[in-house]
């Protein structure tokens, strides 16, 4: 028998099934007042008067979402199979590469999570139906990174130290309190402040310096499931920074009062985003055995031109300016990377990832990226460090370091205008002295400091005995740590077996 | 302006208050113009410790992880940006250092900045 | 002062076999592309606006395309979406 061709359904258009899938799926509760029903969304003075105009340009619905996420989980754990399968570790450009992976795995899998909880709540809390579903979709995003991020870099910790315990370091590790401490500050504050703090300022204005030139660099240095997660993770942060640019104009869109407290927010979150940035300026720079790019001309090309050069012009139609403190930035992008390694250098015996003295070669590249800062003001460190190192020492910090109170890195950074003098700034609140790192956190402490007195900073709590003991290897013990996991890396574990590795590879080939 | 909550009262105690401690202070020593340590030394130190004592238990061991430490060169003390004439004898207390105190001092090193700038 | 018809846009795709044709329908539809390969990543940006239809890349590809299917190349982006419809993608500047 013959059955007639059925008349395919005319086929929606993008934007008729986007509002067919998002906007015509919302209702008006009625069995509760809206201020009972989402309740958080009016304690920071923004006012909204209309939540149906916010729209993703995306236009994304639940099932294209899941159609692409699929394709791209699929093609991930293909990469991730194939690397194991052929023993891919081995064909890395060198094993130091995999510290910046350590850090990687320790200060970002578990933030990955954080922002996956803080988009789910803002999937139920949000008024209007169009947010609700992007944050959805990005809190599973966000579940999504952790834990193929997990999953990659679990095959490393088969053969190399510090990939183990990143959950228990990431609540206690010093350095690791750094991207805590930022995190905790933003899931602490109400929805649109996180929606700046995460959504704008991280995603949109900073993130590009985090991924883009750190997954190159994955691709440069032949590690294939970095690269890979980290292409798969992006693709989705550009969802992520579309988002973030739709909730800043959204805002700046529904109420003039609304400016100045997203400009004080804008403000804030930029300079607690670069500060954190300073780990993965001194990753860029000196964790990768080859370097695609310099924290400096990263900054440059994805910050300034981009931004400054781009996205501000645009802003400026609100009424918004370029964030505070910003030419601070600009002016450190000569010696950020170096102060930030300077200090993860000599407090590695505290670390769960080693560091050395860049190489002749290394060095050179330096130079040639830095050419008035890093032969005057750093090479002489680390040549006095590698005499150290001759003489059969090597220089480790032995006091415990003074940490600022808003970003918790410690206050390794310098006066504008003098790269030779810390900068050292305080304000007494309640009569207790606290101390900043810089103008850019010190304007932020002063704006709450309810907020940062409350901060749990590493080198206080050691020394008030809530770290598992007095000694450090009390605190190492503690913060689940093992001997081979810090150190320098000339010698240490990772260092011996790889050269072992390779040297069999050589007679026998 | 305070926190803007979802409480009335937003107010909670320091984590980093001297009670914390005891008897004891944090203090902050910041070897100036030295670029070889990374930033100033944090330590915990009774409030009743002698200068004295403190130079050469705590100040001393913490500086020579700089191969050019020579105590011998240490001068020019600050104390929370007031110039310090301390006897060995006197003690912290005495001194006038308080919890999160900052104490300068300088020293020649090669990695300083008279060293590499001039 | 820039205006929006001359400040840069931009897209950053990752390097691969599929997006080559993706890569040729927007140098094709868009003139004055500056084009910078990076490891794994090439650059494409522009002054004021760059456009992605899906009529070139189905041509080139010489198979439908989605424009959704563009999430699964891009690394990241400068510029908003102005405009993301079945048969057209647009980064552009508003102001």
């Amino acid at each position: 028998m013959t059955v007639p061709a059925q008349k395919p359904a005319r086929k929606l258009s993008m934007k008729q099934r986007y509002s067919a899938l998002t906007h015509d799926l919302n209702w008006t509760p009625t069995y509760v007042p809206e201020a009972e029903a989402f309740p958080y969304t009016t304690f920071e003075g923004i006012k909204i008067h209309d939540w149906s105009k916010w729209e993703d340009p995306f236009r994304l619905t639940v099932d294209a979402y899941c159609k692409y996420q699929a394709e791209k989980d699929r093609r991930l754990y293909a990469v991730l199979d194939s690397f194991a399968q052929s023993q891919g570790q081995l064909g890395l450009s060198d094993g130091s590469y995999l510290n910046a992976m350590k850090l990687f795995l320790q200060g970002i899998a578990s933030e990955e999570y954080q922002a996956h909880r803080n988009f789910a709540y803002l999937a139920r809390y949000l008024n209007g139906p169009g947010p609700r579903f992007a944050a959805l979709c990005q809190s599973l995003d966000e579940l999504r990174h952790a834990q193929t991020e997990i999953h990659a870099l679990s095959h490393y910790n088969k053969h190399f130290t510090g990939f183990h315990d990143w959950k228990k370091m990431h609540d206690r590790v010093w350095y690791l309190s750094v991207p805590k401490s930022f995190f905790d500050d933003a899931v602490t504050a109400g929805p649109f402040e996180f929606l700046i703090a995460i959504g704008f300022s991280f995603e949109y204005l900073l993130t590009n310096l985090l991924f883009v030139p750190f997954m190159s660099g994955a691709a440069f240095n032949g590690d294939l499931p970095t690269m890979t997660f980290g292409f798969s993770a992006q693709s989705d942060e550009s969802r992520h920074m579309t988002l973030g640019l739709e909730a800043i104009k959204f805002m700046l869109e529904q109420d003039e009062d609304n400016v100045p407290i997203v400009q004080e927010w804008l403000d804030k979150w930029f300079w607690r985003g670069y500060r954190l940035l300073a780990l993965v300026a001194a990753m860029m720079d000196y964790f990768l055995p080859k370097r695609v790019m310099s924290w400096k001309e990263s900054f440059e090309l994805y910050f300034e031109q981009q931004m400054l050069g781009g996205l501000f012009p645009d802003l400026a139609y609100y009424g918004i300016r370029p964030p505070r403190h910003v030419e601070q930035a600009i002016e450190e992008k000569e010696i950020l990377s170096h102060q930030a390694f300077w200090i993860l250098y000599q407090f590695s015996h505290a670390a769960a990832f080693q560091t050395t003295v860049p190489d002749a070669a290394a060095q050179e590249w330096l130079t040639s990226a830095y050419p008035e800062t890093f032969p005057k003001l750093y090479q002489p460190l680390f040549e006095k460090a590698q005499e150290v190192m001759d003489g059969g020492g090597r220089f480790f910090n032995m006091g415990l370091p003074q940490l600022c109170q808003v970003c918790q890195i410690p206050m390794g950074f310098t006066e504008p205008g003098d790269p030779t003098t810390i900068c050292q700034r305080h304000s007494i609140f309640k009569g207790e002295r606290y101390d900043m790192c810089s103008d850019g956190c010190k304007w932020i402490f002063d704006r709450e400091p309810e907020k940062y007195v409350q901060a749990w900073l590493p080198v206080h709590q050691i020394y008030q005995g809530n770290c598992g003991g007095p000694t450090i290897p009390d605190v190492l013990a503690w913060y689940g740590m093992q001997p081979d996991d810090g150190g320098d890396y000339l010698g240490s574990a990772d260092h011996q077996a790889w050269t072992a590795w390779h040297a069999t590879a050589a007679k026998e080939g | 302006m305070g926190v803007r909550a979802i409480v009335d009262t937003y107010e909670y105690p320091s984590r980093s208050a001297q009670e914390n401690y005891g008897d004891d202070l944090l203090v902050h020593v910041w070897w100036q113009d030295n670029l070889w340590f990374c930033s100033a030394g944090c330590f915990r130190v009774p409030q009743a410790m002698a200068w004295g004592d403190f130079l050469s238990g705590v100040v001393y061991p913490w500086a020579s992880g700089d191969p050019d430490f020579d105590p011998a060169t240490v001068h020019d003390w600050v104390l929370d940006d007031a110039p310090l004439e301390a006897s060995e004898g006197k003690t912290l207390a005495e001194l006038g250092v308080g919890h999160k105190s900052l104490l300068e001092f300088r020293a020649p090193s090669r990695t300083g900045r008279e060293a590499l700038v001039g | 002062m820039t205006t929006t018809a001359d400040r840069p846009v931009g897209i950053d795709l990752q390097e691969s076999e599929e997006t080559r044709a993706l890569v040729d329908a927007i140098e094709a539809d868009n003139e004055d592309l500056t084009v910078l390969h990076m490891p794994g990543i090439v650059r494409l940006t522009k002054p004021g606006r760059l456009v992605i239809n899906q009529a070139s890349v189905e041509q080139r590809l010489g198979r439908p395309w989605e424009t959704h299917e563009l999430q699964l190349a891009i690394v990241s982006y400068f510029g908003h979406f102005a405009e993301w419809d079945d048969d057209q993608i647009l980064i552009a500047w508003d102001h």
